[in-house]
């Protein structure tokens, strides 16, 4: 007995007494509203325990791929559907000669630590300033470009859906101005019931899991939509189709 | 900073009325807000079926929120999150002041996070002298101007972006400009300095996931990512209400949440964060603390009806559909929870002895509860406070019991319309007596009589009060039956 309480008295016991004191409130004032809930019809809506997703069913036969780039541009991201190896590296060649001569003064690249990512841009035709495979947190900053990889997409948003214990993009999707992701079309999902199943699917859930609809967005100055505040300013999705 | 306090809502109403500039913003934000949020509404066929599952997924965990939170919290630590449990503000801002000072912080970036508002979070930081800069671009707007956020979802709409710039010019050195871009990646560039340089990244959380011990935190902007992925250390407030059973049920909040706030289908990041990495060399924070909070959440527990508040997820739909809101904004309410939901959460959260004219602060006219994603019956919640409010015996919420003329009043109207007899009498003796009364077609004050129109004074000061018909409808529809 005397042992116990001396360790109680130890432990931070601040802490564990506020969990107790907290979960304690919780369930008195559960129990003093009992009669009253018998009363009260308002939890007329049963919960159906673990009836599942709600999949919305999406009536036209529009294949994946197209309803995922309309999905997408209608959020003001770029989507380009390639069918083969030349047609990607060509694209992604294209995207990097047009920033160069429109937004970006120079082509520091950031990528994933993917090796097909890292493989295809090895292969674009043009001289790249930089290219750096998962820059640090402190490093990140100077980067203009980040490519990487998805691991989904969910047609009817145009999202991406980044699991970052399968691939490190955490920071290339993210901080640098422009964003491009490669995605195969066997990796669309339709709804964001079918992703969240595919979240789930693992014994344990991913320690960080983005989803990404677009580039970064806000309107909080009168209301008027301004694209990249914090996130990147350009998302292109690249289509293996 | 000008927490005001709601004690002073009439007065504060008053003043945004007289707001023309305020009016305008609110006017655009509201009716825009409102407009997008059907469309979305309208985009699914389900609507009303997601509405009634969120609600039952809400109330089911509300009935039994300690094992909700208990299965949480095993499956969160055993993941690597580290909890601690706060009573009341004071606690949560005396638990992150602590880590911040254990680990030296100097800087700390914040996200976007109402429960760190309701907690005035960073009055206690600066007090530590620990730097906390808000990140997200409409809270970093106020933060300069040292002001409170006047909208759930758009913390800055009662600025113009001329205020802004000006805001911009004196406090960054910015050059003065009215292009909102360039407002934007000001914003940008001086807040990745701070990303760059935090010790510390500070969240809310919009869901807490029992059955994997997931917090969700859904945004637009991409400063919650930075927030949450460059810092070594991450802290995430959480009301304990925030808890949700299982993965499967974001398929319907995530459907609710962004269409009520924003009408987007989906808001561009959603943050799905398990505990903390399990590989040291890849990207993220290292120590994920999460502060569980009650400030006054449980005792909403104790009865049906108010226990309701808690299902809120925070879209801030009901301030725009609410005509009260529309006409005198956030900052009337003296909290940081405005309108509709505001004038039934603040009462509950800070005591009504404080906070008795907010749930007078609406006509009851029912528009919060027709958009409420999680189906709240607000205009119930109000009458049932009102009544706490005339039915508390405790001496600071006893003087608005003292309006003995109003209860009068209801007396003899409740026993004037329960007898048809005495119904037709008075209506006789009204239409023979109010022509003293008349002025320009209404009843108005009369000099001479001042003091006995006293009641009807108060009333008729912001309002018409018609005469009575010279004939009543029954009189009418008798005749017309005669004729026919």
């Amino acid at each position: 007995m005397l042992r116990f309480a001396i360790a109680d008295m130890q432990t931070p016991t601040n802490n564990s007494s506020a969990r107790e004191a907290i979960l304690e409130s919780i369930r008195s004032h559960l129990s003093l509203s009992k009669n009253l809930d018998a009363r009260e019809h308002e939890i007329q809506h049963k919960t159906e325990r673990g009836s599942g997703l709600v999949s919305t069913v999406i009536t036209d036969a529009t294949p994946v791929v197209d309803l995922f780039r309309a999905s997408l541009e209608e959020v003001d991201g770029h989507c380009l559907i390639v069918h083969d190896e030349t047609e990607l590296v060509n694209a992604l060649t294209e995207i990097m000669r047009n920033l160069r001569q429109t937004k970006l003064s120079s082509l520091r690249v950031a990528v994933s630590d993917s090796t097909e990512v890292r493989r295809l841009t090895e292969l674009i035709d043009l001289d790249l300033d930089e290219v750096a495979v998962t820059p640090s947190a402190a490093d990140v900053f100077s980067f203009d470009i980040g490519i990487s990889g998805a691991q989904a997409g969910i047609a009817e948003t145009g999202t991406l859906l980044l699991d970052s214990s399968r691939e490190r993009h955490r920071l290339v999707s993210l901080v640098p101005p422009v964003h491009i992701a490669i995605l195969d079309a066997s990796q669309i999902v339709t709804t964001l019931g079918d992703a969240l199943s595919l979240m789930r699917k693992d014994e344990q859930v991913s320690p960080i899991i983005t989803l990404v609809t677009g580039p970064s967005r806000t309107a909080d100055i009168e209301l008027t939509l301004a694209i990249g505040v914090h996130g990147p300013q350009e998302l292109f999705v690249i289509i293996r189709a | 900073m000008n927490h005001v306090t709601s004690e002073t809502f009439d007065q504060n109403a008053r003043a945004a009325l007289g707001d023309v500039q305020l009016r305008g913003a609110l006017r655009n934000a509201t009716s825009l807000f409102g407009r997008r949020r059907l469309v979305a509404a309208r985009s699914l066929d389900n609507w009303e079926d997601l509405r009634s599952q969120a609600r039952a997924i809400k109330d089911d965990v509300l009935l039994h929120l300690d094992s909700y939170l208990e299965q949480f919290v095993a499956n969160a630590e055993s993941r690597g999150a580290q909890f601690h449990w706060a009573r009341d503000a004071a606690e949560a801002n005396a638990i992150i002041c602590e880590l911040a000072s254990e680990r030296g912080a100097r800087t700390i970036v914040k996200s976007k996070s109402m429960t760190t508002e309701e907690t005035h979070l960073n009055n206690a930081l600066e007090a530590a002298d620990i730097q906390v800069v808000e990140t997200d671009l409409g809270e970093y707007i106020i933060q300069l101007a040292e002001e409170t956020p006047s909208h759930i979802i758009a913390p800055a709409i009662h600025k113009t972006k001329h205020q802004i710039a000006e805001l911009f010019t004196q406090e960054l050195g910015m050059p003065p400009t009215d292009d909102i871009a360039k407002l934007t990646s000001t914003a940008r560039t001086t807040l990745r300095d701070r990303f760059a340089a935090a010790d510390i990244g500070i969240s809310g959380v919009n869901f807490g996931i029992a059955e994997t011990g997931t917090i969700l935190i859904v945004e637009n902007e991409g400063n919650i990512r930075l927030t949450t992925s460059l810092p070594r250390v991450h802290i995430a407030v959480m009301g304990i209400e925030k808890v949700i059973p299982r993965f499967a049920d974001l398929d319907i909040f995530l459907k609710l949440l962004p269409r009520s706030g924003t009408g987007q289908k989906l808001t561009t990041y959603q943050s799905f964060i398990t505990g903390t990495k399990t590989n040291r060399e890849s990207e993220g924070p290292e120590e994920l603390h999460v502060v569980m909070l009650d400030n006054g959440r449980s005792r909403m527990l104790s009865h049906p009806v108010t226990r309701q508040s808690l299902a809120c997820i925070r879209c801030g739909a009901c301030l725009n559909a609410c005509p009260v809101y529309q006409q005198i904004g956030g900052h009337a309410y003296g909290s940081v929870y405005p309108g509709p939901i505001g004038a039934v959460i603040t009462p509950q959260l800070m005591g009504l002895e404080k906070t008795q004219q907010l749930p007078y602060a609406s006509s009851l006219c029912g528009a919060c509860r027709e958009v409420c994603p999680v189906k709240i019956d607000i205009p119930r919640l109000l009458l049932h406070l009102r009544s706490e409010i005339t039915e508390n015996s405790s001496p600071a919420v006893a003087q608005v019991k003292k309006r003995t003329s109003e209860r009068a009043a209801f007396k003899v109207w409740r026993i004037t319309m329960t007898r048809p007899w005495l119904y037709k009498l008075s209506a006789r003796l009204g239409r023979l007596f109010q022509a003293a009364l008349i002025r320009d077609g209404k009843i108005g004050e009369v000099k001479g009589i001042a003091r006995l129109a006293t009641p009807l004074a108060a009333w008729t000061s912001n309002r018409d009060l018609r005469p009575i018909e010279r004939k009543s409808f029954r009189e009418v529809w008798r005749a017309s039956l005669r004729n026919s």
